[in-house]
């Protein structure tokens, strides 16, 4: 049994975390994509003329780390979490609660791959979406450890073929979901980076820029930044 | 001298007015006094006379600074005193900066200045204000017992006992005060180490021994003393690194120690340790024979960000790295960082945290702190200078400490300076505290006395 799983908590950030199976175990490459946000709130916070609070959605919220990290860092943010799973739901709202900032949070249950207009009326507009989607390639599932497949959640790693199911429903809501200029930042595979950008100009419609590629620690192709450059569709 | 019979005329009026009346009275001879310079009476004026034929008789033609500084400690006390202050070359530095200051001053209320010399004028006089405050406070107390020393001669050869207790008293509270004034005085012209507020990192390392885990349990046990130190000073502590040896030993270990003027009190600290014993605990201990140990201790001084510039293209972190895409499909709590520097070779590790990126941030701030030290040392290096105290400069191989456990007793090498009760010692409390205040005034007294060499060329 992974040992998060046995002492029932990990630290993320400066975060300590609760963990329960079969509820995702943070990964270590998405403690930088929190950095990246942060680094995008950091430049972006002293142009802004108004010190309106920043709303953000996160999709695939699993134990909260990400939101929670993000909340925790930022007392202006108000954050919507959406997850399909009521366990993962459960144990984000503990966490929260740990740290005092549920009154911040919104807890959605819904599943993005079949309710994506509920997520548009539960959210509204919003500055940013974050998300580590379930990215693993359907035909790289058996190839995990046994250890992941055993005791953590498929559908929280199950991309679909292709890893890029969910990444593309992403996509969607945040032309409908962002404001203007509004950023959307990913956790993905190495490979996806080049398809996202072959899929967005297959599209049309879309409203979406894709801004940049970050490296992870290792060197790999790990985050996405997009950007909606249309106006309000 | 006159000044006596100026002061029997008026005694009537001194006794109600004590020093202020007498001060208006005797103006003109306390401007002759001031004039001498050495605001002294026709007594001591020998005395320092005598002193400095002394000292000059013992002194070696042009010797290095460390000479001079040997001589003069082992002769005198190892701390600021009149005799420092009366060194010809003291006053003569104390003259130099006073006039400088007065020059500056009165440049700057001048309006005929560009922008920049204004600029390095005003941060001059910042500089020096302190000193020409202090200094004007001692020469005013100086006149002040001078005007007592004449009321007390008085009242003796007018036998009046009332006025002479009253007097005496004030002659005390005066000299009190100048001895204070002086050591200040001369601590404002001692530059202080730009470093001296700092935060710091100590890292301890056990040496390396042909047997028997000695070093390590001495490493341990210094490691706690400066923990314990930290809390005794109030001081934050945070282990950044600690690796345990076998047996209850500490092969090395960091830690963070952040409060006010750390460093001031911790840069003595580094150097080598070393530690002689019959060890009751450990692998040692099965042979009743006297050990010595070595360990080594760092200390660095903690960087400001924008000191040290790390560009990310210079750096090779080494975590745990997956083989294939890593990411979602891994799971590890191998959490350890270790980062290279490439221009400097430095590597740096850390696995304290269980979040890979605070390791990450540790490792960091280690490194920054390590590049720094580098830099100091580099600069250092090039100030040619004997100074016993100077920080960084000593050569790995010499000890600055000995911890001998079974005659009770530590010695510091650097200021030979001894003291008992060694488990008081390693509990990191008063008797650390005294060694490191001896350390810290003997530096002063070192840097002060190379600054007034320096200066006369």
């Amino acid at each position: 049994m992974p040992v998060q799983y046995v002492i029932e908590e990990w630290d993320f950030r400066e975060l300590t975390l609760k963990m329960r199976p079969p509820v995702f175990i943070p990964r270590p490459e998405t403690e930088e994509l929190v950095g990246l946000v942060m680094e995008e709130l950091r430049t972006r916070g002293p142009a802004q003329d108004s010190p309106a609070s920043l709303r953000f959605l996160e999709v695939g919220c699993g134990s909260g780390a990400v939101s929670l990290s993000l909340l925790h860092h930022c007392p202006q943010c108000h954050a919507v979490a959406v997850d399909r799973s009521s366990e993962a739901l459960d144990l984000t709202r503990e966490n929260a609660e740990r740290l005092g900032v549920l009154e911040r949070l919104q807890i959605v249950q819904l599943d993005v791959l079949l309710d994506a207009d509920s997520v548009l009326c539960q959210c509204g507009s919003v500055d940013f979406i974050v998300s580590n989607p379930p990215y693993v390639f359907a035909e790289d599932l058996p190839l995990l450890e046994p250890e992941i497949l055993w005791y953590e959640d498929q559908r929280s790693l199950d991309g679909g073929e292709g890893g890029m199911d969910v990444i593309k429903q992403i996509l969607c809501i945040g032309t409908r979901a962002l404001k203007k200029n509004g950023k959307i930042f990913l956790e993905v595979d190495p490979r996806h980076p080049l398809m996202i950008q072959e899929w967005l100009r297959s599209q049309s419609d879309h409203g979406l820029e894709y801004r940049e590629t970050h490296r992870d620690f290792t060197g790999r192709s790990r985050f996405c930044v997009l950007q909606k450059t249309a106006p309000e569709c | 001298m006159g000044t006596f019979k100026t002061v029997g005329e008026n005694k009537q009026a001194k006794m109600k007015n004590c020093i202020c009346f007498i001060g208006s009275q005797l103006s003109k001879q306390r401007f002759l006094l001031a004039m001498a310079g050495a605001a002294h009476g026709s007594r001591q004026c020998a005395l320092t006379h005598r002193y400095y034929q002394q000292w000059n008789w013992r002194r070696t033609p042009r010797g290095p600074a460390g000479l001079y500084t040997q001589q003069l400690t082992r002769r005198h006390c190892q701390h600021f005193s009149k005799e420092l202050l009366q060194q010809e070359s003291v006053q003569r530095y104390l003259e130099k900066m006073i006039e400088e200051y007065r020059q500056v001053t009165q440049r700057l209320n001048n309006t005929a200045l560009t922008e920049s010399e204004r600029r390095t004028m005003s941060r001059r006089q910042i500089e020096l204000s302190p000193m020409a405050t202090v200094f004007q406070q001692s020469q005013r107390a100086v006149k002040d017992l001078k005007d007592v020393q004449a009321i007390i001669e008085s009242a003796e050869a007018g036998e009046d006992t009332q006025m002479l207790e009253l007097a005496k008293e004030e002659q005390k509270g005066i000299r009190k005060l100048i001895e204070a004034l002086q050591i200040k005085l001369l601590q404002s012209l001692v530059p202080s180490d730009k470093h001296d507020a700092s935060d710091v990192i100590v890292e301890v390392a056990a040496g390396r021994t042909t047997g028997g885990d000695i070093c390590q349990q001495f490493t341990r046990e210094i490691f706690e003393m400066y923990q314990n130190f930290a809390s005794y000073k109030q001081w934050a502590f945070e282990v950044l690194n600690y690796t345990p040896a076998e047996y209850g030993g500490l092969h090395h270990a960091a830690a963070r120690i952040a409060g006010e003027s750390v460093y001031r009190h911790f840069k003595y600290e580094g150097g080598m340790h070393r530690v002689q014993r019959i060890p009751e605990v450990g692998l040692s201990s099965r042979m009743q024979r006297i050990h010595t140990g070595t360990m080594m201790v760092i200390v660095l001084p903690q960087p400001d960000e924008v000191d040290v510039i790390i560009e990310p293209k210079d750096l090779r972190i080494d975590t745990f790295r997956s083989k294939g895409a890593g990411g979602q499909s891994v799971n590890t709590t191998d959490s350890a960082v270790r980062l290279v520097h490439i221009p400097t070779g430095i590597t740096v590790e850390c696995q304290q945290e269980r979040s890979q990126l605070q390791n990450r941030e540790t490792a960091m701030r280690m490194l920054r702190a390590r590049i720094y030290q580098q830099l100091i040392e580099k600069e250092t290096e090039q100030r040619q200078s004997a100074r016993k105290l100077q920080v960084g400069t000593r050569s790995q191989s010499e000890r600055i400490r000995t911890y001998n456990f079974t005659q009770d007793r530590v010695t510091d090498h650097r200021i030979s300076y001894v003291t008992r009760d060694i488990k008081e010692f390693l509990s990191g409390g008063e008797l650390l505290e005294e060694l490191i205040s001896e350390l810290l005034k003997s530096a002063e007294t070192e840097a002060l006395l190379e600054l007034v060499e320096n200066s006369r060329d």
